[in-house]
């Protein structure tokens, strides 16, 4: 599946109104918010239609999973949107983040568990909060917003340490401009270690800056913001991937509409995160030249002085020390 | 570690809540169906009960069968939230170990409080948040006692990274 997709759902007392664009959007947040009579409700609608008195809009079929036959019955469904309420420990396993993966529906999972087979965005994690009341003052209105909406606003100066994700590309890119502006760049070993790596570095009192790929950092994301709560001195810059920042950066040719509207392009049955995506559209783009991408080792071309200028301005939330 | 490792040590602190992090044999996972095959009607006419409810739900319990809540109007207990609906599993049945990652932040006082009264252990699969003030939790993974967030979250952290086959 791609695309946005828009969804109504209401009955006499409760209306709820949002987008869906990725192949995996998590549920979380207070108790009594409203997310399992969201589920309810699709599942009344999906059981009996219009008879249930639940009016749904929305431009794909969607569906509820559950039970111990969960496997059985997803083979079943394609090109829909599936919920999952949450109490189901199926979410948690590999064969479901297996059967996500390729598949042609997207999941909307209600779930505060980490679920780190599942590489889920961090924008796509939300609350639901009420609001407000429609004229009849009988109907209220219920909103999803993102739970990590304000980590985009932060900015970082001058960091002392550059942690990143892992030793390939965006490492390299990190680890030359260190050598710029005097500060050290160390690779976590992969995602799931990026908050080992701030725990180790936690006496260290310096300005520390963790560059995370936010299109898949969605299962470490709630410990390691926690865990920043208490670090004045650590910032967590969160594009969606390394990839991304050199697409937006321009030294490739302009992609401006797939980088705007990505949902419109990385179609869930073939890509699993839009990191994969994006990785996709940046070798495509550049075979054949000097600019050719390789996750693992990154052409010297991104390295010259024009190019990590124009890529360096691409991250606005962060200003370097110049040595 | 920076917690302190008191195991063996009784008397200095009394601890009343065990977590463990992860999945554990036995617990029950999916609290929402528990409940409902379950409960008690007379659960919700304590006054601990009928205080979640107003706090968490926001709705007032009207008789053992009858919630009013703003939204819905009058509903059975069935319809209370997850979260309330754990609190009061956690409350009234001690025998079984229950997965309160169906409890919000907002619940989290609730917990601290039910162990106030009786030792209480719970199943977390996430970073529940018990607050700025100081709490005594006995994390059963490694048997560290932690008094705040940070401390929670640097023992718990090592336990939450284990998927599930």
């Amino acid at each position: 599946m791609t695309g946005r997709h828009h969804i109504e759902l209401y009955n006499n007392k409760l209306k709820y109104s949002f987008d869906i664009k990725r192949n995996i959007t998590v549920i979380r947040g207070d108790s009594a918010t409203g997310k399992t009579q969201l589920i309810n409700m699709i599942h009344d609608y999906s059981e009996l239609g219009s008879d249930s008195g639940i009016t749904l809009i929305c431009d794909k079929e969607c569906v509820v999973l559950e039970g111990r036959r969960w496997q059985e019955n997803l083979e079943h469904i394609s090109d829909s949107i599936v919920f999952i309420d949450e109490g189901h420990s199926f979410v948690k396993s590999n064969e479901f983040a297996a059967a996500v993966r390729g598949s042609s529906n997207y999941f909307v999972i209600v779930s505060r568990e980490k679920m780190i087979a599942l590489p889920y965005s961090i924008h796509e994690i939300y609350g639901i909060r009420e609001r407000g009341k429609y004229p009849s003052m009988t109907q209220v209105y219920n909103e999803m917003y993102n739970l990590y909406a304000d980590n985009s606003r932060s900015v970082c100066e001058y960091p002392d340490v550059i942690v990143t994700e892992d030793a390939k590309s965006g490492y390299q890119f990190f680890s030359r401009i260190s050598e710029d502006t005097g500060a050290a760049c160390i690779p976590a070993g992969g995602k799931s270690r990026v908050l080992d790596q701030l725990i180790k570095l936690d006496d260290t009192k310096k300005s520390i800056l963790a560059v995370v790929d936010g299109a898949a950092f969605g299962p470490e994301m709630e410990e390691t913001m926690n865990f920043i709560k208490f670090h004045g001195n650590i910032m967590l810059y969160t594009p969606e991937s390394f990839e991304w920042i050199i697409l937006k950066s321009g030294i490739v040719s302009s992609v401006s509409d797939e980088l705007n509207d990505t949902c419109n392009y990385a179609d869930s049955a073939i890509y699993f995160s839009w990191e994969q995506y994006y990785t996709e559209l940046l070798r495509l783009l550049t075979r054949d030249t000097v600019l050719h991408y390789s996750k693992d080792s990154l052409p010297e071309a991104y390295l010259s002085k024009a190019n990590k200028t124009k890529i360096m301005q691409v991250m606005e939330c962060v200003r370097f020390r110049r040595v | 570690m920076k917690a302190e490792k008191r195991r063996g040590f009784p008397g200095k602190q009394v601890i009343m809540l065990n977590i463990y992090f992860g999945d554990m044999p036995d617990m029950i996972y999916n609290t929402e169906v528990y409940f409902r095959n379950t409960y008690d009607s007379k659960w919700l006419i304590s006054d601990m009960a009928k205080e979640m409810i107003r706090d968490v739900d926001k709705s007032i319990v009207v008789s053992e069968h009858c919630i009013d809540s703003p939204v819905l109007g009058q509903i059975p207990p069935e319809r209370l939230s997850g979260g309330v609906k754990t609190l009061l599993l956690l409350l009234n049945d001690e025998t079984k170990v229950f997965n309160a990652s169906t409890c919000g932040d907002n619940c989290a006082k609730w917990i601290l409080k039910i162990a106030q009264n009786r030792e209480l252990t719970i199943r977390l699969g996430h970073i529940m948040d018990f607050g700025e003030e100081r709490f005594s939790i006995r994390i059963l993974n490694n048997g560290v006692i932690v008094n705040n967030m940070k401390d929670l979250l640097l023992n718990a952290h090592p336990y939450l990274q284990e998927a599930v086959e």
